[in-house]
């Protein structure tokens, strides 16, 4: 199950699930993105800070799939911006998709991944959560508490076989990505700023974090739980 | 899965201090998945011999010995693709409270886990940068927890974080990636001589309640050595069932 699953790093994983042979659900803004999954994809549209409806979509789509085992969470949102721009509204939106969103995720399927005994848990966070970026004070905060959330469930969850663990990629070539560097007065210079900060020189492809994502997954990592693995081409140093 | 399979299909792997334990699981992982395997220890016995193996038996620390076998491997198999550092020990046998720890098992402790990694590295640098290859070190959940007794080998095992670091901003630009792996309690020979009340105490501690098996370990090391991971470098992957959560 995949949220976030109709563009960017969740639409590569889903495509890999797929390959792999899992049976896959999504749940995204309802959209042409969501429209346009493959048809053997369980597409539900719900917002992720709505309770209600992950509610019924997480019973739905554990009844469609015949059941869960795998939660991968990349429904996210960015906000740049200094300390004097920050509306009350918009961190409140983004502390609302970016955390809470993480924690009614967990919440709504929390009984599917028990009921699978062997589940795993993937978080999308950031290397922002892992060091600071500048204008970026509430996305950063929004994914280190992900990343603190997800250790904390970690040690909850553990006794009932499902482990859960956080991804944080640096930039990645994705629509979000594309929409923070658009619209300034010299993108390709921006671009080459981004390029210099990572160690091997270039942004992620979305199936490079998605390649991690899948391994986490997998039964190759069954003793990996609480981790923090970041896909970044070299730049944090985790 | 049979791309998973044939992943190091005419790829060399070696690994040091690969004939028991962890470093014997990464070595059959990766010769299952079609790697040249190339092993230097003090015994390898318990390692299979045939098609794609390579077994120097020898001591690490023995002048030269690096050098002869790492002359050996590329005249049989090549260059090197994947290098994995991870021969490794504490002096457990010799562990002293800090005060009365001894200058020389400090030094044995630093050469064996930590400078082995430098020399081995130095030897394969060249290829593994013709090649965009590998390297994977050893370091451990001691480096981040601690345990009394053991501050070399914690001293040793953080050097190989700060040294993997360093190598992988130096190895990027050539397309080799170098990560580390940090282990919790894994289920070896070193792990079944500690008192069982130790290892009660570190199940205790583990949020997964059990010790790991060293295929754990094994399965990350191959997905470190992959493609899967060509973005993944100069990290530390704790594979320690929940104990640390760095």
């Amino acid at each position: 199950m995949v949220a976030g699953g109709a563009q960017g790093i969740g639409l590569a994983i889903v495509l890999r699930l797929r390959a792999a042979g899992a049976k896959v659900g999504v749940i995204d803004l309802a959209g042409p993105a969501l429209s346009a999954l493959p048809g053997d994809v369980t597409a539900l549209a719900a917002d992720i800070t709505d309770t209600a409806a992950l509610a019924a979509a997480g019973a739905e789509i554990a009844a469609s799939l015949g059941g869960v085992d795998g939660l991968v969470n990349s429904a996210g949102i960015d906000l740049v911006a200094p300390l004097s721009d920050i509306t009350d509204d918009a961190w409140e939106r983004i502390i609302a998709v970016n955390l809470t969103g993480a924690m009614k995720l967990a919440r709504a399927f929390e009984p599917s991944l028990r009921a699978s005994g062997c589940a795993a848990i993937v978080n999308l966070s950031s290397g922002a959560g892992l060091v600071p970026l500048k204008h970026r004070s509430a996305y950063s905060a929004s994914k280190a508490g992900l990343q603190m959330f997800s250790k904390s469930l970690a040690m909850e969850l553990a006794e009932a076989g499902i482990r859960v663990n956080c991804v944080c990629p640096g930039a990645v070539e994705t629509p979000l990505f594309r929409a923070s560097i658009s619209g300034g007065e010299d993108e390709a210079a921006q671009l080459q700023a981004v390029r210099a900060r990572y160690a091997l020189q270039r942004i992620a492809a979305p199936d490079e974090i998605a390649a991690a994502i899948l391994w986490l997954l997998s039964d190759e990592a069954s003793y990996v739980t609480g981790v923090a693995l970041a896909v970044d081409g070299g730049r944090t140093f985790h | 899965m049979a791309d998973a399979l044939s992943r190091f299909d005419g790829k060399t792997a070696v690994i040091t201090g690969g004939g028991g334990g962890i470093g014997a699981a990464i070595a059959a992982r990766l010769h299952r998945e079609g790697a040249r395997v190339a092993v230097l220890d003090r015994d390898v016995s318990a390692l299979p011999t045939g098609a794609r193996w390579y077994l120097h038996e020898g001591d690490f620390l023995a002048e030269g010995a690096p050098e002869a076998f790492h002359a050996a491997v590329v005249r049989d198999f090549g260059p090197v693709d994947i290098l994995i550092n991870n021969l490794g020990q504490s002096g457990r046998e010799r562990a002293a409270p800090f005060h009365r720890s001894q200058e020389e098992v400090w030094r044995f402790v630093m050469e064996i886990s930590l400078f082995s990694a430098m020399r081995m590295s130095r030897l394969c640098a060249a290829d593994l940068q013709a090649r965009g290859g590998r390297i994977i070190n050893m370091s451990s959940l001691a480096a981040f927890a601690g345990n009394p007794g053991l501050t070399d080998y914690a001293a040793a095992k953080m050097g190989l974080i700060g040294f993997t670091r360093s190598l992988a901003r130096e190895m990027a630009p050539h397309g080799v990636t170098v990560n580390a792996l940090a282990p919790g309690a894994i289920r070896t020979a070193a792990h079944a001589a500690m008192p069982p009340e130790i290892i009660a105490d570190i199940i205790a501690k583990t949020p997964v309640g059990f010790v790991g098996e060293p295929e754990d370990v094994a399965a990350a090391a191959a997905f470190l050595a992959s493609s899967e991971a060509r973005y993944i470098t100069g990290q530390t992957l704790l594979i320690d069932g929940g104990n640390w959560m760095l």
